[in-house]
């Protein structure tokens, strides 16, 4: 099978599936008895009048089967509704998306930097007190709650004075020059990248180790040491290539968070992103934008899936598309 | 159905297994390291109580040094000419200042849903528009009257029917255009009076069912005229005048297009900030979403200082939205931001911020107690669902709850001081009345009580139950228990319910505390009225004790204690008010149409006499307003009656606020 076909199936074979999703995503927001007009309710200022313009501006007096549909309908159309607070929701996300991206794709580029070459290593030099360190330290880095992570990073950087506090630019941005304005959202990534990367490193690391570990036992590494070939060419040319399989099923995986957000650190960080604006979004049952962002989810997912055996594709001869 | 044929099946089950393992030690070392820092935060909280029992000195010098900034006196009115422009502007009261430097405030939440004032229903939204927008009167932040702002003078009509304003001469908008009488008649009449935007202010100006007329006598001068004399009027005609040359052809298109709801489009947070025309002190500047908020200063704001410069001093003011409480104060130590604004520094936090003023060079500021409540209350509903024919409260807890003995009892066995001293560190006031010690209609004739559990239980035995075994029955032998909810995620309702839960155990009673989502116990106080006991705050009014009306007339859309619910989503039609209910509907009716000062305080007097005697609510405390403010930060002068919404919050004056550079230059040495 062509690739263009292949690629073409899976994504016809996506659709009834974000169909589900949709449908699944829609039912448990329905469900959960959350009143996003609640805040009003309870201010006494607010006019019963106000509130029932502001029930019948979102749709919610509908019934939810008419509800869903006039999404799905609106959706079709490219339409993705307004949000409860205020602005539509594709401009939302547009604003959000770019941030989101920054952080993930960095944070993606420095995980992998550090956690493949730790990885060789560890599985290389096995048992060795780098190695038990190396796995002390990854170990670490997954088991703590990402929140306390950034905060006490956050007071590091308070009695520092180093780092600025959370945010994406100073208040001064827009008046700086070129280079100042990359320098300035270099120093504000440092710590969400920090954080990011240190929870993530582990499973890369961890993956990387053991299936390298694998192939070094296997008969032909076995072979190709036997004919005398260099350990280096050994390892990096022969037994890497196998190993990294299982990697790039990994990636498929990170591919779908790149827009999906990390919505604790970016609350803590006061990082403008996306999985703050989703978090925020289902507290205040932010329908429109809560499915929005559950659809992103998805169709990120699926791509990354597809994108990963696609991969493996041109990585492994041995696989081919069915 | 798999479309990629693996070379290695045991690979892709050691990959499973692997992930499926990593997966599980993830999330139980997560819980664990959740639960060590929930257990440590609790050993935190007694190390924070031991330190604060070492600075008591200090927290009481705070607690007692209530900050009364000296009266500046009145606004003097001069006259400027700027070519052929002659405008009447006032002069400021405060000290002279130096012009430029940026001011950094920050804002709890998820940051302003609309810049359209006339939209703005949250506080931040609310706060934002107060610095861009002046209102023709306002309220003297030290001696509670009411100050004309963009009129020049005012009038009431000896039958408090007219109110007759008279614009200053020379006022312009933020784009050049004059400020005239047409804006005030357009605001009134058009834009607030068709229900555009937020349609509360519309309920606010609406007195007894009648609108307010408003008409043009000249380019300058506007007289508004209400049926109906109306104590209250004064005061509700503090709202932002629109510019009717921006606003104009937008209401009468979506009037035409019968679209009215759609004006909360225009100015939303997507529009473009230059198109926002200004009368206040600043206008907006740039919006990063999820960041912050940008204004400069109004070219044409109609105030000088004592020099003749016109005003604000600042040149830039930021706002930060930050949606975590301890990055807001990291921020603030760090001096990202400038200012701790009261309802940020938490009664929690006040102790240790105290600490660190002198070395972090900055001054806090006590304005007393807040107008805010956190009461105790339960469900006196009597009446049955039309829907199910059910009763909305179990028949037998209906007797306990509306006999008025067990709400006495209730009141003086739960422990006020334990909950200010533990929960608020100290920081706080018991509280006992409907108004709070911030207002001025305060009735200073009610008497705080102890907790006295003797006391109570005798109520009890008058009141028809008894104990047996440590646990209490009513006359015919039903157990006395509750459930108590109150909105998950808010540590501070959390221990107050359960100080309660442990205070009524000693009265036999069994409280079963639920904390629930915020969404649902606003549904549950608001419309489905399945609820028994709660723990609810609301926000006060300092001047004005009507604004209660909502909340205490048997009618009101809050009325918690026994919500009576609008048929069809019309009026609410009250049939089954109890005699103290309608009593204080006469006190709000009789102190809304009631001019004579002395005569509308005894009519709220009464009000809180009766909330005092009847117990429907159970106050339990109200917080201190604290602040905190760099050194480097000149002409602020909080008072109690100047808080607003944030970002302006405490700074009433934010037109006078300037930045001391020299101040901040030998804090640098």
């Amino acid at each position: 099978m062509s690739l263009p076909v292949y690629i073409l199936r899976r994504a016809l074979q996506a659709l009834p599936l974000l169909l589900v999703i949709s449908i699944m995503g829609f039912i448990m927001m329905r469900l959960a008895p959350i009143d996003p007009l609640a805040y009003l309710k309870a201010n006494p200022a607010i006019s019963q009048e106000t509130i029932k313009a502001e029930e019948e501006r979102l749709g919610l007096n509908k019934p939810p089967v008419v509800q869903y549909v006039l999404w799905l309908g609106n959706l079709l159309k490219g339409d993705l509704g307004i949000s409860t607070s205020g602005g539509s929701v594709s401009s939302l996300l547009l604003q959000r998306a770019g941030n989101t991206l920054l952080l993930s794709v960095s944070t993606v580029i420095f995980t992998w930097l550090i956690a493949i070459p730790a990885g060789v290593y560890a599985a290389v030099y096995r048992n060795t007190i780098i190695d038990r360190l190396l796995s002390i330290f990854t170990a670490i880095g997954m088991s703590m709650p990402t929140f306390l992570l950034a905060l006490l990073l956050l007071m590091l950087a308070t009695k520092t004075h180093i780092l600025p506090i959370g945010g994406l630019t100073s208040q001064d941005f827009f008046e700086r020059n070129y280079i100042g304005k990359c320098f300035d959202i270099i120093a504000h990534l440092i710590i969400p990248v920090t954080v990011l990367t240190l929870i993530g490193l582990a499973a890369i690391q961890r993956q990387m180790r053991a299936s390298l570990l694998d192939v070094l036992q296997a008969d032909y590494v076995r072979t190709a040491r036997a004919k005398g070939l260099m350990e280096n060419s050994v390892i990096y040319i022969h037994a890497l290539k196998t190993a990294i399989n299982p990697l790039i099923t990994l990636f498929g995986f990170e591919f779908a968070d790149l827009l999906s957000g990390a919505a604790l650190t970016e609350t803590v960080l006061a990082y403008p992103g996306l999985g703050r604006l989703t978090l925020e979004a289902v507290q205040s049952k932010d329908m429109n934008l809560v499915m929005a962002s559950l659809m992103l989810g998805a169709i990120m997912l699926i791509t990354g899936n597809l994108l990963a055996d696609i991969l493996l594709r041109f990585a492994d001869p041995r696989i081919t598309l069915e | 159905m798999k479309s990629v044929s693996w070379a290695n099946k045991e690979t892709i089950e050691q990959i499973r297994s692997l992930l499926l393992v990593f997966v599980t030690i993830f999330i139980v070392l997560n819980a664990c390291a959740c639960i060590s820092i929930e257990s440590a935060s609790g050993e935190m909280h007694t190390a924070v109580q031991e330190r604060t029992s070492s600075a008591t000195k200090e927290q009481k010098n705070l607690l007692d040094n209530i900050y009364k900034a000296p009266y500046p006196g009145d606004y003097k009115l001069v006259t400027i000419e700027e070519g052929k422009n002659l405008e009447e502007v006032w002069q400021a009261r405060g000290g002279v200042g130096k012009a430029g430097g940026v001011l950094n405030v920050s804002s709890f939440g998820s940051g302003p849903k609309t810049f359209n004032c006339w939209a703005a229903s949250d506080d931040q939204s609310a706060g934002i528009a107060s610095l861009m927008y002046e209102s023709l009167l306002d309220v003297d932040p030290w001696t509670a009257k009411s100050y004309p702002r963009l009129a020049r003078s005012f009038s009431v009509s000896h039958d408090h029917k007219d109110y007759t304003f008279t614009l200053r001469k020379g006022l312009l908008w933020s784009d050049g255009y004059p400020i005239t009488a047409d804006d005030v008649v357009y605001t009134f009449g058009t834009l607030i009076a068709k229900g555009f935007g937020n349609s509360s202010a519309r309920d606010i100006l609406t007195v007894y069912g009648h609108y307010p007329t408003v008409e043009k006598i000249d380019d300058l001068t506007v007289r508004f005229h209400t049926e109906i004399p109306f104590a209250p009027f004064l005061s509700s005609l503090r709202m932002a005048i629109a510019p009717k040359h921006i606003l104009e052809p937008i209401t009468n298109k979506l009037i035409a297009q019968n679209k009215i709801g759609e004006f909360n489009n225009f100015w939303d947070i997507n529009c473009n900030p230059e198109t926002i025309v200004a009368s206040g002190p600043f206008k907006l500047h740039r919006y990063v979403p999820g960041q912050r908020i940008e204004l400069v200063p109004n070219p044409h704001y109609s105030m000088v200082d004592k020099l003749g410069h016109r005003l604000p001093y600042l040149s830039k003011f930021v706002n930060l939205i930050v949606p975590d409480q301890n990055t807001q104060l990291l921020k603030f130590y760090a001096g990202d931001v400038d200012l701790l604004d009261v309802r940020t520094v938490r009664g929690s936090d006040a102790a240790l911020v105290k600490q660190r003023e002198a070395a972090d060079h900055f001054k806090m500021y006590n304005l007393g107690p807040a107008d805010g409540t956190i009461f105790l209350m339960f469900n006196l509903c009597r009446r049955k669902n039309p829907k199910t024919g059910k009763f909305y409260v179990d028949p037998i807890k209906q007797k306990w709850f509306n006999n008025s003995y067990f709400r006495q009892a209730v009141t003086h066995a739960v422990d006020r001081k334990r909950m200010v001293d533990n929960i608020l560190r100290g920081v706080g006031y018991e509280l006992f009345t409907a108004e709070t010690q911030a207002s001025v209609y305060f009735n200073k004739q009610l008497q705080p009580f102890p907790r006295d559990i003797e006391f109570a239980k005798k109520l009890l035995e008058q009141g028809g139950f008894h104990l047996k075994d440590n646990v209490l029955y009513d006359s015919e032998g039903n157990k006395i228990e509750f459930t108590l909810y109150t909105n998950a995620g808010n540590s501070t309702r959390d221990a107050v319910c359960i100080i309660i839960q442990n205070d009524l155990k000693e009265l036999g009673i069994k409280v079963n505390y639920q904390p629930v989502d915020f969404n649902i116990l606003v549904d549950k106080a608001s419309n489905s009225l399945d609820w028994e006991g709660m723990v609810m705050g609301l926000t006060g009014s300092r001047l004005e004790p009507y604004d209660g009306a909502n909340v205490w007339k048997a009618n009101g859309r809050l009325h918690m204690f026994d919500q009576r619910l609008a048929i069809n989503g019309d009026k609410i039609v009250v049939s089954d008010a109890r005699d103290w209910e309608k009593e204080i509907d006469n006190c709000f009716d009789k102190g809304a149409t009631t001019f004579d000062l002395a005569k509308r305080h005894q009519y709220f007097d009464r009000f809180q006499q009766i909330a005092y005697d009847q117990q429907s609510f159970i106050y339990l405390f109200t917080n201190l307003d604290l602040s905190a403010v760099r050194n480097h930060i000149g002409n602020y002068m909080p008072t109690p009656l100047g808080i607003g919404s944030s970002p302006r919050g405490s700074m009433h004056n934010i037109e006078e606020i300037f930045i001391n550079d020299s101040a901040s230059e030998a804090l640098k040495k």
